[in-house]
């Protein structure tokens, strides 16, 4: 999804806005992605689909049951929440020792999600009311309110996240079933219930970027499967394991996109072969990724 | 000549700031049987995994018959007559155990040598034998016990046909008296004794290993390494009687 | 003479196939298909039948490279893609008759498959998954910068029918499913199988045992790749149009759901799976918006309850392995029927 914007202006200003408030709104489904998929080893292609879903969610509380936007905000976050960690018990982590099969159930799943609204809401697109309307001058440069807004609710979100597992006494349970479950589970942490907190963290993020991001753009069923291929991305990218990494790499394929659409526009539908041909450069020339733990591999 | 088989020249591997092992030079005859000793952590299992090429030295040579090793990928290292087996036994788990050996038996060395033999089978069979866990070939490889699992590294390792092999602590897990089975098939094999279809020439040895008893009961020539650095090469009964040996192994005693 | 031969065959039928219930299944199906056409003359089922056994070399060809080598690629329609448009073009822009452009598409994928084996030999794991997901898109976004030659977005028509009559086309289709199903068996029970398990299972090790793994992975790359673009370029000659959809994501993403489906490393799974799943997906037009949905829900409560899939499910349910011999046994049976061991007291096997 890319965002345009109207009005005269010099073109860097454009590529620097909308790639950090698009490789902010990547770097969340990123985040939330490998943070399910450290904790729980779970690989959950659905986790797109749940931005997707949040998008129509808080669509269906503001515009059609017409609830004001705090009202929205937190029954979406309730709600979303809710289905998320319903989903993992029920579907997903009693099938969890099957990587294969977890790997399909979370494709259907975001395919009967896309499905599901498309059924309710037909394939049009829509747009979401705008949190702030107005603009603000930067200097020179004339922003809106809403890019602003989602520009600090992004960052505001990383940072938390990275308060909540580095510095704070509930990301050290967090840290340690990532880096070996088992011995955790030995040492009294429960397992399973950090895997749900992780799952009710990771939908979380996905329906900030939601709320704060779509609203700029348009929203249909089939949004979440150009996020997925770059999430999916992002995490191999920046390295498996290192959230560090995949949120780079979540900006820096958002750059590269955002610089195509912006310097050759006759090129815009490329954005996706430039995003996966700058990620295979990248692994072949460093396999492990950005930011992988290096381990003196064997040859 | 000894020199002419195999011979190590100031090998080097650093991972990180850890000098595994640190110029170490040895030679092994061709019908030698040589143990590799040294405390934990010393870079044993490091220095035979720079020989078969599964990681790559930062300096040094390794000359096996005149050629140099260094930089050869491993297949071709086993093709030239090396053959390891792994200290945590890496088992392919879903295939059955025959299965498993018969794996090396495709290996182009061994496929070369044991022509005459019509079916690989009867070939892994053999080697199944040698290492005592015939009865167990048609069982998934995941099922099989800790020291079957060392015996399935041995068979896989001989069923290469080496002219060289090399022995992670081959006895770790095994019983005494097993221990000591093995250690006598491993000797008998030395010698140039047949097993079954295999074709074996006697390969030269080097058995890494902490049960000393027994080793040293079956090598001729023993190397001791320690923080990566060689500490003491000699026979048996000059390496029992080291001091530097007994320090390394049993620490300093503190007045 | 000739009675001789027919009793070998038949005691060979009645040991190979007969002996054991999943078996005979699949015998019984493969009859019913080949007879369907004297039965009916429903152009709308044949073509089901007919496009299905397409999709099933392609997923047999899938479950080669992923089931048994385990090179799990997220962007197996990259050959299915290349070989559909090799095809296509061929036979549009030089006039190649179809028995020309099939093997020529199939050949171009091939080549892909060489291509598809470089980062395979770099980097592993998720990490290849996700190298191989790039190549399809990269793909694709070249037939969109050259729209004059690939037809874009709209891609190309008109490409030659592979037999005169409907039945003819399905025929051909049948028994070249069949043969390509029939040859990767083969290949996937043969010594060169083995060296893909193993590679599968711990990649050094193959290679300490003097393996040359490089050549192995690169073989099986073009095995797989020349199933999967035989394939395509029957596709492109059956459906006579070959658009960007051959090489989309939903395609490589559509050919993992059948194989896990019908279970992997087996090769008949897929293409169990793919019978099945594709004429559901096909019959559920008659609701046409609740399709998708409905065949996500069938393939959720299926995998949810049976994750091992569908073929290897029914096996264990029909069939149990002798704890002796290893060979599979009807269920009903109380002693093996190879070494005679007594297997009516142990558990089944999976
Ligand atoms: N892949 C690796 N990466 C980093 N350090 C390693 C690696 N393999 C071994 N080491 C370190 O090298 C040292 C030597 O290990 P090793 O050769 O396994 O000792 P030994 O076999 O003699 O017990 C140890 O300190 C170990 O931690
Ligand atoms: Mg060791």
């Amino acid at each position: 999804m890319i965002v345009l914007q109207k009005g005269v202006r010099k073109l860097w200003e454009l590529i620097l806005i909308n790639g950090l408030i698009i490789g902010g709104q990547y770097a969340l489904l990123a985040l939330g992605f490998s943070l399910i998929l450290g904790v729980a080893r779970v690989l959950n292609l659905a986790h797109p689909a749940f931005y997707m879903l949040s998008a129509f969610t808080i669509y269906t509380f503001s515009q059609v049951l017409d609830f004001n936007l705090t009202v929205t905000y937190i029954l979406s976050l309730v709600f979303m929440i809710g289905l998320g960690v319903v989903i993992y018990q029920v579907i997903l982590a009693p099938v969890r020792a099957q990587t294969s099969t977890v790997l399909i159930l979370g494709l259907v799943l975001g395919i009967a999600a896309q499905e599901l609204m498309l059924i309710f809401y037909g394939g049009q697109f829509r747009s979401l009311t705008r949190l702030a309307s107005g603009t603000m001058q930067l200097g020179d440069a004339v922003i809106s309110n809403q890019h602003i807004l989602a520009l600090s609710a992004v960052m505001l979100s990383l940072l938390g996240v990275w308060f909540l597992l580095f510095k704070s006494r509930f990301g050290i349970p967090i840290r340690a079933v990532a880096q070996d479950r088992e011995v955790a589970n030995l040492m009294g942490i429960p397992e399973s219930r950090i895997a749900i907190l992780t799952m009710a963290v990771s939908v979380a993020l996905a329906v900030i970027a939601a709320a704060m991001v779509a609203p700029i753009g348009v929203i249909d069923p089939l949004m979440w499967l150009h996020p997925l291929v770059i999430v999916l991305t992002a995490v191999i990218l920046g390295g498996l394991g290192s959230i560090k990494g995949s949120i780079m790499a979540a900006f820096i394929l958002a750059f590269v996109e955002v610089s195509l659409v912006f310097l050759a526009p006759g090129a815009a539908f490329l954005r996706g072969a430039v995003s996966m041909f700058v990620m295979l450069t990248v692994l072949m020339f460093k396999p492990e990724g950005l930011y992988g733990v290096f381990m003196e591999g064997e040859r | 000549m000894a020199e002419d088989f195999l011979q190590v020249e100031r090998l080097c591997k650093r991972f990180g700031g850890l000098h595994a092992v640190r110029d170490v030079s040895f030679s092994v005859g061709r019908h030698e049987m040589v143990g590799l000793i040294g405390p934990n952590g010393a870079g044993k299992t490091t220095l035979v995994r720079l020989l078969l090429g599964i990681l790559r030295a930062d300096s040094g040579r390794v000359l096996f018959r005149g050629q140099n090793l260094l930089g050869k990928k491993p297949w071709e290292i086993v093709s030239q007559g090396l053959a390891l087996t792994f200290q945590n036994a890496r088992p392919f788990a879903r295939l059955p155990v025959i299965a498993n050996v018969m794996v090396s038996c495709l290996s182009p060395r061994a496929s070369k040598r044991g022509e005459w033999v019509k079916k690989i089978e009867s070939r892994a069979m053999d080697a199944l034998e040698f290492a005592g866990i015939a009865d167990m070939a048609r069982e998934p490889a995941s099922c099989l016990s800790q020291g079957d699992l060392k015996r399935l590294e041995v068979a896989r390792a001989i069923a290469c046909e080496p002219d060289l092999l090399i022995l992670d602590e081959p006895f770790g897990g095994l019983s005494p008296t097993e221990t000591g089975l093995m250690a006598k098939s491993l000797r008998r094999l030395h010698k140039g004794g047949r097993f079954g279809r295999l074709h074996s020439e006697g390969p030269a040895m080097i058995i890494i290993e902490h049960k000393l008893s027994e080793l040293m009961k079956i090598v001729d020539r023993v190397i001791v390494i320690n923080f990566g650095e060689l500490l003491a090469v000699g026979t048996p009964e000059e390496i029992v009687a080291n001091p530097q040996v007994i320090e390394a192994y049993i620490g300093k005693e503190v007045d | 003479m000739f009675a001789y031969l027919a009793r070998k065959i038949w005691r060979d039928f009645q040991g190979e196939i007969l002996a054991l219930p999943t078996r005979t299944i699949l015998f019984a199906a493969a009859v019913a298909l080949l007879l369907l056409p004297l039965v009916t003359d429903d152009a709308y089922l044949l073509r089901i039948v007919a496009t299905a056994s397409i999709f099933a070399v392609y997923a047999a060809s899938w479950d080669l490279l992923v089931g048994f080598s385990g090179q799990t690629t997220l962007g197996h329609s990259l050959f299915f893609g290349i070989a559909a448009y090799t095809a296509a073009l061929l036979n549009l822009r030089f006039g190649l008759p179809a028995f020309l452009t099939i093997p020529a598409g199939a050949l171009a994928a091939v080549l892909a498959g060489l291509l598809l084996s470089l980062p395979a030999l770099r980097v592993r794991g998720p990490y290849f998954s996700l190298a191989s997901l790039a190549m399809p898109i990269i793909l694709m976004g070249l037939i969109f910068s050259f729209p004059g030659l690939t037809g874009g977005e709209m891609g190309l028509s008109g490409i030659s029918r592979l037999a005169g009559t409907r039945t003819g086309e399905y025929y051909f289709l049948l028994i070249s499913m069949f043969v390509l199903t029939l040859l990767m068996w083969k290949i996937a029970t043969s010594r060169t199988a083995l060296i893909f398990h193993a590679i599968r299972e711990d990649e050094i090790v193959v290679r300490v045992s003097g393996i040359n793994t490089t050549y192995y992975k690169i073989l099986v790359f073009c095995c797989s790749g020349f199933f999967a673009g035989m394939a395509g370029s029957l596709y492109a000659h059956f459906l006579r149009v070959v658009g960007p959809s051959t090489l989309d994501i939903m395609m490589s993403l559509q050919v993992i759901i059948w194989g896990i489906f019908g279970g992997v490393v087996t090769i008949y799974g897929p293409v169990v799976g793919v019978f099945i799943l594709y004429p559901l997906l096909e019959y559920l037009r008659i609701i046409p918006d609740w399709r998708m949905l409905i065949f996500a829900g069938i393939v959720v409560v299926t995998l949810r309850f049976m994750p091992e899939g569908i073929s290897n499910k029914f096996q264990d349910l029909l069939e149990r392995q002798c704890p002796r011999c290893k060979e599979r046994n009807i269920f009903m049976r109380k002693e093996c029927r190879i070494c005679c061991t007594d297997i009516g007291t142990c558990s089944r096997v999976g």
